[in-house]
């Protein structure tokens, strides 16, 4: 902890910088005094609370701020120093020199870190992207990441991983996506050999993504399946692989195990991350739909999310009802949301379970109907709509859709009496599954609770609960706005 | 001129010449050899080296592998198509942005669908589909496919059979062929279950048959379990029979004992 003590010896710069540029410089040389005992100590948990008290400054760094910071942790002069700061805007030439100048006569001639270098580089580019400054930012990330390659350090971990996420952030804000897989590629390979799985779980996620912006679902899943797995580190990245699992599954016409994924990646998502929980949700409503299932209407109804899922409920609607004519005034009229979604072939997959639902109904309703109301109702628009519909119900009869018969010499479909379900299998099998269920919830749950390790091993100090205590708090507050960044 | 480049061009010509005579030992024979040839190119993927000639190079390859396809289809070999159209797929989405679009393109693509179609690979199919932009939708190649994948799911067979009449390309109509076998094998198996019997005219109609005796020997042959008798095709032995009254005890047993055994472990 000499640190804290070095920086309460930091007199206050003389030169005039407002108070909140001056309580972040404050906050920010905190953080660097984090990074390093953790970096000494060899504590990964140190170094990602620093990345999460940064997220929290992120909305208050400026230049000034940034050159103080960098002439602080890094020795002026030094290698590091001049590149990283050749990335900044110069827009205060007078007040930077007064800023270096003084912290210069001050810094300790300390060793540079590599982990504080690292973690310049991660300030800096977030400072990039916030300004939109997208080119310096993209020529920061590749520097930061050519960096990167030369240190094997586990403390860097957290921080390189994040800023892989920030490179390829910055890459798909100009739309370049596709230049850097080939690196993102050596970056997993490298992460795999190094053991750094927090880097694999984040380049994985950024691999995917990279393909699925360009509709890559054959190359995605290629990948995804011979990467190696081992179990979450961090939530965001699991539930955002759990996300781009469930969209490759859907394509691939898996849609039960789709269907899991997309559900417990909007499950699991931080509440504050919205517009990743809608997406999930748009395409776990689309998911179901194929599946034959109704989305209940309070997945629609959930909070900041209606409008907008507007569309996905008329769909859902139409298709409840079985209407083909309302189902293609919807597909129409949504037709752009759809797209941008990149769930509009999906909808054109569902004309077939309206026409499905639209079959149940009837066969509901009625005992004996000709085929030529059944495409009446179904309002088949097509050349020759009784042969079809009778194709149809022949193959809705083959996939146990409806229970009936048909008669082709008098042009009929005949309902079979429903049964009594009761006399069946079926309630058995429904408990049995339901169950199972229930079970499996527990056996997880009892799974889940963790212990860190070493705790029965020593007793906690009372410093040491304090600084836990204060951690979880932050934990619990930054979480938050950590997620909200990301998504 | 590159010579490696002209010697290419000039075999080119010569298979482009046989593939028009319906020559095909001659055009596999030189196919062959170009495919060889073009492995010298450093400018064609996968290393897609930015050398002087890469624009003529490439186009040229792309051309060599759209016939390749375009071949295939005609000699009717699904395996040297799928080969081929792995080979050209680079040209169309890594080198889009180099080259001007093939006018070929669409009907090739179309094609690689039909054939998914054909081979009852739905899952590639929409794979497949994902990577078309709304534009490639709108072409009458591509949109033909992805109908008759929709009346194939629908179960519209008949819109599917119709189909060939509006192929867009003379290539697609060999796989047309291949569909309707795989529809007239669909259609049997829902008619089996979806009617108690149908009159041999009727089934003959439905079932795509010429004649009364194709449809006997293909009732032989293919579903040895469906009856003829008084002018009729029963399909009451293919029904299953009536559900079974049983209790499944062991199953019951075995699901009563997990539940038993994890009770325990919560409590």
């Amino acid at each position: 902890m000499t640190n804290d003590v070095e920086m309460k010896e930091n007199p206050v710069p003389s030169n005039p910088t407002t108070l909140t540029s001056h309580s972040t410089l404050h906050d920010l040389k905190e953080i660097a005094g984090l990074i390093e005992t953790g970096a000494y100590s060899r504590e990964v948990r140190r170094i990602m609370r620093a990345v999460r008290l940064t997220m929290a400054l992120r909305r208050k760094l400026n230049s000034s701020v940034l050159f103080a910071f960098l002439s602080f942790a890094l020795t002026p002069g030094s290698d590091a120093y001049t590149r990283i700061s050749a990335y900044l805007p110069k827009e205060d030439e007078h007040e930077m020199e007064v800023d270096t100048a003084t912290s210069s006569t001050q810094a300790p001639v300390k060793h540079p870190l590599p982990e504080l270098e690292i973690y310049c580089y991660l300030v800096v580019l977030i400072f990039l992207i916030d300004q939109k400054n997208y080119s310096e930012a993209k020529a920061c990330a590749s520097a930061s990441i050519a960096r990167l390659r030369n240190i094997n350090r586990r403390t860097v971990d957290v921080l390189s991983s994040r800023l892989y996420f920030y490179y390829s952030l910055s890459y798909e804000l100009t739309s370049d996506l596709a230049e850097i897989r080939s690196d993102l590629l050596a970056l997993h390979r490298i992460a795999t050999l190094r053991q750094d799985e927090l880097g694999q779980e984040t380049l994985l996620n950024l691999l995917l993504r990279n393909y699925l912006h360009y509709n890559l679902y054959d190359q995605a899943e290629k990948l995804r399946s011979k990467a190696p797995r081992f179990e979450a580190h961090s939530n965001q990245q699991f539930c955002r692989y759990l996300f781009y699992l469930g969209k490759i599954r859907t394509i691939q016409l898996e849609y039960t195990d789709a269907k899991e994924s997309l559900l417990q990646a909007a499950r699991k998502a931080p509440v504050a991350a919205l517009g990743f929980r809608v997406q999930c949700n748009k395409w776990a409503v689309i998911v179901r739909l194929l599946l034959g299932e109704i989305p209940e209407r309070t997945v629609f109804m959930q909070k900041g999310m209606e409008k907008a899922l507007r569309p996905y409920f008329e769909l859902t609607n139409a298709v409840r009802i079985g209407d083909l004519e309302l189902f293609k005034s919807v597909a129409e009229r949504f037709s752009s949301t759809f797209n941008k979604d990149g769930t509009h072939n999906l909808t054109v997959r569902l004309r077939h379970n309206v026409i499905r639902t639209g079959l149940r109904n009837i066969s509901i309703s009625y005992s004996r109907i000709s085929l030529a109301d059944v495409a009446e109702k179904l309002r088949l628009d097509s050349p020759n709509p009784v042969a079809d519909a009778e194709c149809i119900v022949a193959k809705a009869i083959r996939d146990g859709a409806v229970d009936a018969i048909l008669n082709h010499t008098d042009g009929w479909m005949v309902s079979k009496e429903t049964g009594d379900i009761y006399s069946t299998n079926e309630p058995q099998m429904a408990f049995n599954s339901r169950i199972a269920f229930c079970l499996n919830m527990h056996n997880e749950a009892v799974r889940a609770l963790r212990f860190p390790p070493n705790s029965h091993k020593e007793k906690e100090s009372a410093e040491n609960r304090r600084e836990r205590q204060q951690q979880e708090q932050e934990l619990a507050k930054h979480i938050a706005e950590e997620d909200d960044d990301e998504f | 001129m590159d010579p490696k480049l002209t010697e290419v061009s000039q075999l080119f010509e010569r298979f482009k010449a046989a593939l028009v005579r319906n020559d095909f030992d001659t055009c596999a024979n030189l196919l062959s050899q170009l495919k060889v040839l073009l492995t010298g190119f450093r400018s064609l993927p996968p290393l897609f080296e930015d050398t002087p000639n890469a624009i003529h190079e490439l186009t040229l390859a792309r051309d060599i592998y759209e016939h390749a396809v375009i071949l295939s289809v005609k000699t009717e070999d699904q395996d040297a198509f799928e080969r081929d159209f792995f080979q050209l797929k680079p040209y169309y989405t890594d080198a889009s942005g180099r080259l001007p679009q093939s006018p070929q393109e669409y009907i090739i693509l179309g094609l690689n669908l039909l054939r998914l179609l054909v081979q009852n690979r739905i899952a590639e199919f929409h794979t497949e589909l994902e990577l078309l932009s709304s534009t490639a939708l709108e072409n009458p190649c591509i949109k033909h496919a992805v109908e008759l994948e929709q009346s194939f799911m629908e179960g519209a067979y008949n819109r599917v059979l119709s189909a060939r009449q509006t192929a867009p390309h003379e290539s697609f109509v060999y796989f047309m062929d291949l569909l309707a076998k795989t529809v007239r094998d669909e259609i049997g198996g829902c008619s089996e279950k979806a009617y108690d019997y149908l009159s041999i005219s009727d089934a003959r109609q439905m079932l795509l048959f010429s004649s009364d005796k194709e449809l006997a020997d293909y009732i032989k042959e293919d579903h040895p379990e469906w009856e003829i008798k008084d002018g009729c095709v029963f399909f009451q032995k293919a029904k299953e029979t009536a559900p079974c009254k049983e209790i499944p005890s062991l199953q019951l047993i075995n699901q009563t004992l997990s539940y038993a055994r994890e009770l325990e472990r919560i409590v």
